[in-house]
């Protein structure tokens, strides 16, 4: 496949006085291909914002390299630019006293798209987007969800093939949210643009994403096919259910071999949940509760979401 | 094809700002129109019409006045304009044209000047009509004259543009500096011989032999024309300049998009 957008080594350092540079994002390296949906995940400040903001040019990265469609974007912004348009977190994004439509004529002349030529466009991202009711209301007065959806609009109409998403569902309500999940997956699966998606929300990323790249602390920590990571996970996630109370004893000693082992009870039953790494592992665990005296009920996998996967890397029991 | 695109999407906008918030444009005139008036006639009262110097005489107010609301449009563009987008979080957007940030600065000011003629017009001819002195409407001499002459403030409006992109708190020194546009047009030319080397002033006096005294751009000391294109080249040239500086070192350090 087509590599579309590429970064390699990508290190931004914020220089301070009198202290020791914060590094916001190191050497990471990751690629996507044309037409993929790529979710770039990580806690808060693991770098994501930053790593977006540097694919489109608004942060000088302090070393590495971004190649968009065979272009260094580094030294060639303005040809990079063509080819990226993004939708950031935090910002409006929009004029809220222009009207949806005139935000849309607006930004494609930002990209320098003349008005008679992507007004049929207009008119479709305003279809699709359901926006037909309010295209003469100022966007202030839009609900914020409504606002959002013209944000992504005005990032769409510049009609680029990379698309930067930082954030879009953040703060929306349920209903919206959905509706612009199902619009960004229905572009997925049409294979009309290229994506990278950033998001706190993993059932978005699940719903929509490919694969996933992680990065935690600026670093790359996971770059892979949400299938596969789900596959890799359902292997190695177990779930012991166990008859009556677990003694006090077993509990802190199985808690510290595995820390991040979740404990739950009911009135009669105990479920012991784990992330174990392989046979041995397995063995561990049954050791420790054949100590106890306690009657293993049943023991199984359990099926794992992308959250808790995700959760379970950056908690850094597995790299 | 691609720079008209974007020149017209600039068109359009302040166009339809205009037009949308007329309110606030009809407010704009109204107070330009009375500061105006209340220097006219306490300059009127002083002065009692003594001929002389750009800066002394009545018509001399009505033209530095007409600079000054020029200049004081195209400086607003490009300060107070700059904080307004990062403010309400488009400056980013703005920043990723493809034709680059430079070229979208530079089509706004295009954008905002043809717009700025239509509202001087209205003050000017408001001021006219209120001293009863109308003066030389030789508009192709006056164009390159006036777009001379304010291009000395688009530089300054771009240098603390790029100041506020880096420094966020510049409000007070932004306002500070309307003012002192004030004194680069007003101060009687013949104070120093240092006057001719500041923005606007050289421009006010050319601007004020066509429109006072009747000449044309062909008539005026080509030295004069000569120093004026240097002059303004210069301070445009270096605005501009310091505005690229400043808008690297907010992307080096992440600060585009934060206010």
């Amino acid at each position: 496949m087509d590599t579309v957008l590429q970064v390699k080594d990508l290190t931004k350092l914020y220089r301070r006085r009198r202290a020791e540079p914060v590094v916001a994002v190191d050497r990471v390296s990751f690629s996507v291909s044309k037409n993929e949906v790529v979710g770039l995940l990580g806690p808060n400040g693991a770098g994501k914002t930053t790593t977006i903001k540097c694919i489109a040019g608004l942060i000088k990265p302090t070393s590495g390299e971004i190649w968009l469609d065979g272009i260094d974007a580094i030294r060639r912004p303005g040809k990079a630019m063509e080819r990226v348009a993004a939708l950031l977190e935090g910002n409006r994004n929009i004029y809220w006293r222009l009207t949806p439509r005139e935000n849309l004529e607006f930004f494609a002349g930002i990209q320098g798209h003349p008005v008679g030529r992507v007004r049929g466009y207009i008119d479709e991202l305003i279809e699709l987007f359901d926006l037909k009711d309010k295209e003469r209301t100022s966007a202030r007065m839009l609900s914020r969800g409504m606002q959002q959806k013209l944000a992504l609009a005005c990032a769409l109409v510049r009609q680029t093939e990379v698309l930067l998403l930082d954030e879009p569902t953040l703060g929306l309500d349920v209903e919206t949210s959905y509706e612009l999940r199902h619009i960004l997956k229905q572009m997925g699966a049409r294979g009309e643009r290229t994506i990278l998606l950033s998001s706190h929300d993993m059932h978005v990323v699940q719903d929509i994403c490919e694969r996933v790249v992680i990065i935690n602390n600026g670093r790359v920590v996971v770059d892979d096919r949400v299938r596969s990571l789900m596959k890799l996970f359902r292997a190695s996630a177990y779930r012991f259910e166990l008859e009556g109370q677990l003694a006090e004893e077993l509990a802190l000693t199985l808690r510290g071999r595995f820390p991040l082992l979740a404990l739950s009870a009911t009135d009669h039953r105990t479920y012991i949940d784990a992330d174990l790494k392989d046979g041995n592992e397995l063995y561990e665990v049954l050791d420790i509760l054949k100590g106890g005296n306690t009657q293993i009920k049943s023991i199984g996998h359990k099926e794992p979401n992308l959250e808790e996967i995700f959760l379970t890397i950056v908690k850094g029991q597995l790299k | 094809m691609r720079y008209l695109a974007l020149f017209m999407a600039q068109l359009k906008i302040r166009y339809i700002y205009l037009k949308r918030y007329y309110f606030d444009t009809l407010s704009m005139i109204v107070t330009l129109f009375l500061v105006f008036l209340i220097i006219f006639l306490g300059a009127s009262w002083l002065l009692g019409g003594t001929p002389g110097e750009v800066g002394d005489t009545l018509e001399g107010i009505v033209v530095g006045f007409m600079v000054w609301s020029f200049a004081l449009m195209a400086y607003g563009t490009l300060s107070w304009g700059m904080i307004e987008e990062a403010q309400q979080g488009t400056l980013e957007q703005l920043y990723m044209s493809p034709l680059g940030f430079g070229w979208v600065t530079i089509l706004r000011v295009a954008a905002h000047f043809v717009i700025n003629v239509l509202i001087v017009v209205v003050i000017l001819f408001l001021m006219m009509a209120t001293t009863g002195r109308w003066l030389n409407l030789d508009i192709l001499s006056l164009i390159p004259l006036v777009l001379l002459t304010v291009a000395g403030a688009y530089g300054i409006g771009f240098f603390m543009g790029g100041l506020a992109l880096v420094f966020k708190r510049v409000q007070s020194a932004l306002q500070i500096l309307q003012f002192v546009l004030v004194i680069f047009i007003a101060a009687p030319f013949g104070w120093t011989p240092f006057m001719r080397f500041l923005p606007l002033s050289l421009g006010t006096r050319l601007i004020g032999a066509v429109m006072i005294d009747g000449r044309s751009l062909v008539e005026l000391a080509p030295g004069d024309v000569l120093f004026l294109i240097g002059n303004s080249a210069v301070y445009f040239g270096l605005g501009f300049l310091a505005f690229k500086f400043f808008e690297n070192v907010a992307r080096d350090r992440g600060l585009l998009g934060h206010y």
